[in-house]
Order: C-alpha cells, then structure tokens, then sequence
C-alpha cells in the first residue's frame, strides 16, 4: 500500500509539473463553463440534470488526455526499467498510477462545485440528483481513467495511448447503444449494459442503483487486471 | 553470489546471449566489455530481473530472477543503459521516491538520501530539478538511486555513456569507491573504463563469453608471445658453420620454441628481429639471449611485448568474427 501511496504522490504531482496537466484541466473547465451555462435556461427548474446529461461527452476526450502519459511516458524515457528493477509489484504501481490519475480528475471536478453554488444562489435545487450526478460522473471517470491507463501500457506513444483509449470509449458509448437497437431485445439489453453512458444517465437523473456502481467498480478493475499484466508480461519477453 | 548457469536469450530467430555461464562471488568488481550489440545489455537486463532468459538460470544469492523476482530484486541496485530519470522532480524528492520504492520509509529513508547524496556528492544540488542538471550530475542521481537501500549487489550498464573526459573520470572514481563493500558489475564497450574500474573482465561477442579473467591473467594467457631482439655479428669471429652469424642464430630459433621470425634492418649493421613464441605464455628472453651470445652476436636490445588488454580485447573479437 505504501508503494502505492509514493507512486500516486509522485504521479499527482507531475501532473501539475507538466503544462500538460494545467491545458487539459483548463479545457475542461471551460467546456464544462460553456455546458452549465446553456443547461441553464430561465423559467427551467433549477437541476443540473442536463448539465449531467451531456457532461459524460466531455469525458469521452478529457479522460484519455489524462491516462495517455501514466505509462507510455515511462516506457518512452525508460524511467519503466528502474520502476520494474525494483522490489515493488506491478499491481502497486498500476494501483499508484492509476490513484493519482483519480486524484487529477477529482482536482479537476472540484472547481466545478461553483456551478452548484451559482445554482443555490439563484434558487433552491434539490441536492440528490446533483450528489448523484456527481458520482456518476466520478465512477465514469474512473472507468475511462482506468481503461486508457490500460492503453497506455501498452505504447511508448502518448498519441497512439490517446486514441486506442478514445476508440475503446466510442465503442462503449455509441457504438454499443446503436448496436442495440439493431439486434433482437435480448441481445440489445446485453448491449445496453455494457455501455458506461447509459448507466451513467440514471445517475445524471438522480438515481443510485448498486448495479451500476458494482459495473462501474468492477469494470474498472478489469481494465486494471489487465493493466497489470501487461506490465507483468514484459517481463516475460 | 551471482550464478548464469547455460543462459541463452533469443528475441526471435536472432540470439543475443549463447549459452553463457558465469559465477560472481561476493565483492567483485566485474566488467562486461564486448562491442556494441554484443549481448551486454541483454545480460544485464536478465540479470537485473528485467526480462527472463529462453533457456538456462540466474540466480542472485539464492534467488531465482524469474521464480523470486521480487526477492531477487531487492538485492539489486540497477542504473539503466543512459540514466532514465523523472527529470521534473527535483534531486531529493526523486531519491525520496525511488527510496519509497525499495519499502525505505520515515527515518530509515532520510538517512537513506542523505547517505546516497553524501556519497554521490550531491549535495550541492540536492534542491535542483534533475532536468537542470549536467549529465555528469544526472549519472550520479542515477547512481544515487540505485544505492538507496544499500544494495549487496550494483548493476551499471553502460556508466559513463555520454559524458566528457572529466564527468568519465568523476564517474569511475565513484564506481571505485562504490566497489569497496559490495559486488559491481559494469557493462561498457569502453575498454579503459572496464581496465580501470574491475578486478575482472568478461569479454563478450556475438553473445559469448570469449574471454574472462583479471586483466593482467588475461594479458598473460592470451595476449603476448612476441619478443623483440636486435643484434649485430661481432667483428673478426667467423661463423661455426661457414655461413652467416644471423643464419645460424635464426636456424636456432625454433629449436627454442619460436614459431615465426621477421627480421628488419635497424641500421648501422644491426637487425631487428621480432620473435613470436609457439606458445602465447612462453618467455624466450634468456634462450634468446644464450643463443646470440653463442653464435657470436652482440645484443643491444632484447625484449619481451607486453599485450595490451585492447589487444586481448579485439583478438577476442576478431576470433568470434572469423
């Protein structure tokens, strides 16, 4: 654990040592400003349930720009080898990269809570559906953080991190949910429980239902199950 | 301490490492010379626990670097070919982290830095982002790191690539101080750097071990052989066998145990000639010198080469080649 804890530390940090870190967190900030303001609309009730509702497609871009470097910078300059040449595990340091990646985003969320003070100070919003948003989005952000740390272990390239990851997270999120209504309602149901976005829309309508936040948990696991090993396998070439 | 037992590494159809075995005992310093491309890297990375080998074992103290990695690696401190470092951490907190790495905490970590900084004479800039620093200063920072949890055994691959003459100095006269409490192995095409630094060298081409030894056992056994003699017929004393004094002196040469003879006018009436032994080890000195007396020569210079390491090096190479 305490290896995790200095990996995620050190990771965090360079986050904000990287001009990287401070575009990616400013553009996220802006296109949420941009969002907020148009979800809100005089004589509309005071909810930021549209604003949740299209805040998932930011994700869809912003995640990716966070995970790209976790590894594949690593295995660039080859920092991969003195981090594999010492006695901590693989899981250790996915688990710290992947702490700190959260750590970002959840720095990168937090001015966002202006939104809510602006909305209170305008009226009297109803604070569960804007608590749910705000998981929601925190464990899609999870899972996107988790699959693109996955890519990037798998390329020295940032670019190429950056789109395997986008590919991935289209394919979830759109592709899938029009896939379902090609297929028979079976298969189609299948389909639509795979795809983050859609769970992600109950939040953004103030519902926590345990089955989504056991997918969201569960499928970020796998992408870090997965994660590991690819670390672990170069050791075996 | 370190045992290769039969390693071969094949990436593909090409083998970088040809059955190789090697026995290191503890507080050995050992040089991994062979050119570039030869193996050297391979073997370290094997070695170090980077990556397994396709047939044989390594085992460090006991521990197997593929069945106990993890045990293994805690034994090892590893600076990578060009010093891969976190250049935007400043020099302590990137010791600090690499600490936190091999499970140093608290105390035991600060005293940890602070002794890999005292040693690495880092002190100076201790505060300074790696990427600001000389490449000299970053070697040291990587050598710094790999020191922090005062590891039996130091692996360096390729130390001093890159730096300029001083920095190459400074580099080596760390390696040495490093050397004196525990076992080192330096891999380097640099053969100075290897001759300078190590009790022992491994020559290395096309993935075999051509050649290993201390350096002057290595000169000894393989190198040298050849002795120089210049002489000149004294006046007034005719030849034993009615032909020429030189005649008869090299008639008598391999009766001594030379294989080859080239002779060369060194003028005013001498010749020179270089004498190689059949035997690479073989001191013809006083043989040769019986000899010329016998036959009526003067001798104003008799000597035997003494092979350079560069010589055993490439003839090493050279061999593998042919």
């Amino acid at each position: 654990m305490r290896v995790v804890g200095s990996v995620a530390w050190r990771e965090y940090a360079s986050f904000f040592r990287t001009s990287l870190g401070w575009v990616v967190m400013a553009l996220f900030l802006a296109l949420s400003a941009a969002v907020f303001s148009a979800s809100i609309q005089p004589g509309e009730p005071a909810t930021l349930r549209g604003f949740f509702s299209v805040w998932w497609a930011l994700l869809l871009f912003v995640a990716p720009a966070v995970s790209m470097r976790l590894f594949s910078d690593d295995l660039r300059s080859g920092t991969i080898e003195t981090l594999l040449a010492s006695p901590a595990s693989e899981a250790s340091i996915v688990g710290g990269k992947f702490v700190a990646a959260v750590g970002f985003f959840l720095t990168m969320l937090a001015p966002t809570l202006v939104f809510v003070v602006v909305l209170e100070s305008l009226s009297d919003p109803d604070w569960g559906p804007i608590l749910a948003g705000y998981l929601g989005i925190t464990l899609m952000g999870m899972l996107y953080l988790a699959i693109g740390l996955a890519a990037s272990t798998m390329t020295s390239s940032q670019t190429l991190a950056y789109l395997g990851t986008l590919v991935v997270l289209i394919l979830a999120d759109i592709l899938l949910v029009q896939a379902s209504s090609r297929v028979g309602p079976r298969v189609g149901q299948v389909l639509l429980g795979m795809s983050p976005n859609v769970r992600a829309a109950d939040f953004a309508r103030g519902l926590i239902e345990t089955r989504h936040i056991v997918f969201f948990l569960s499928a970020s696991f796998v992408a870090l199950a997965i994660a590991t090993v690819s670390i672990q396998s170069r050791r075996w070439r | 301490m370190i045992h290769l037992r039969h390693v071969t590494k094949r990436y593909g159809p090409v083998t970088a490492v040809a059955d190789a075995s090697l026995s290191i005992g503890r507080g050995e310093v050992v040089g991994l010379l062979g050119p570039n491309g030869a193996g050297k890297t391979t073997t370290i990375r094997m070695t170090a626990g980077l990556m397994p080998p396709t047939r044989g074992s390594i085992e460090i103290d006991g521990h197997d670097t593929v069945d106990d990695s993890a045990k293994a690696r805690r034994l090892i401190g590893y600076l990578p070919e060009s010093t891969p470092l976190y250049t935007e951490m400043r020099v302590q907190d990137y010791l600090r982290f690499r600490g936190s790495l091999c499970g140093l905490r608290g105390r035991g970590a600060r005293e940890g830095v602070d002794r890999a900084i005292d040693r690495c004479s880092l002190g100076e800039v201790r505060r300074r982002r790696v990427g600001h620093l000389s490449k000299g200063y970053r070697q040291r920072v990587g050598l710094a790191g790999a020191l922090l949890h005062d590891p039996p055994l130091l692996i360096l691959d390729e130390p001093s690539s890159g730096l300029d003459p001083t920095q190459i100095r400074e580099v080596r006269s760390l390696i040495r101080d490093l050397s004196t409490d525990r076992t080192v192995i330096v891999s380097s095409h640099v053969l100075p750097e290897v001759e300078l630094t190590c009790d022992r060298v491994v020559i290395i081409a096309r993935g075999k071990i051509r050649a290993d030894g201390a350096p002057a056992d290595l000169v000894a056994t393989q190198g040298g052989g050849a002795h120089v003699i210049e002489v000149k017929p004294n006046a007034g004393e005719a030849s034993a066998s009615g032909g020429t004094k030189l005649g008869d002196f090299e008639g008598r040469l391999k009766q001594l145990g030379a294989s080859s003879v080239t002779t060369s006018n060194a003028g005013d009436g001498w010749t020179r000639l270089r004498v190689v032994a059949a035997k690479k080890d073989q001191d013809l000195r006083l043989g040769l010198a019986r000899a010329a007396t016998g036959e009526g020569l003067s001798i104003r210079e008799l000597t035997r080469e003494r092979a350079s390491l560069e010589q055993v090096f490439l003839s090493a190479i050279e061999e593998e080649g042919s």
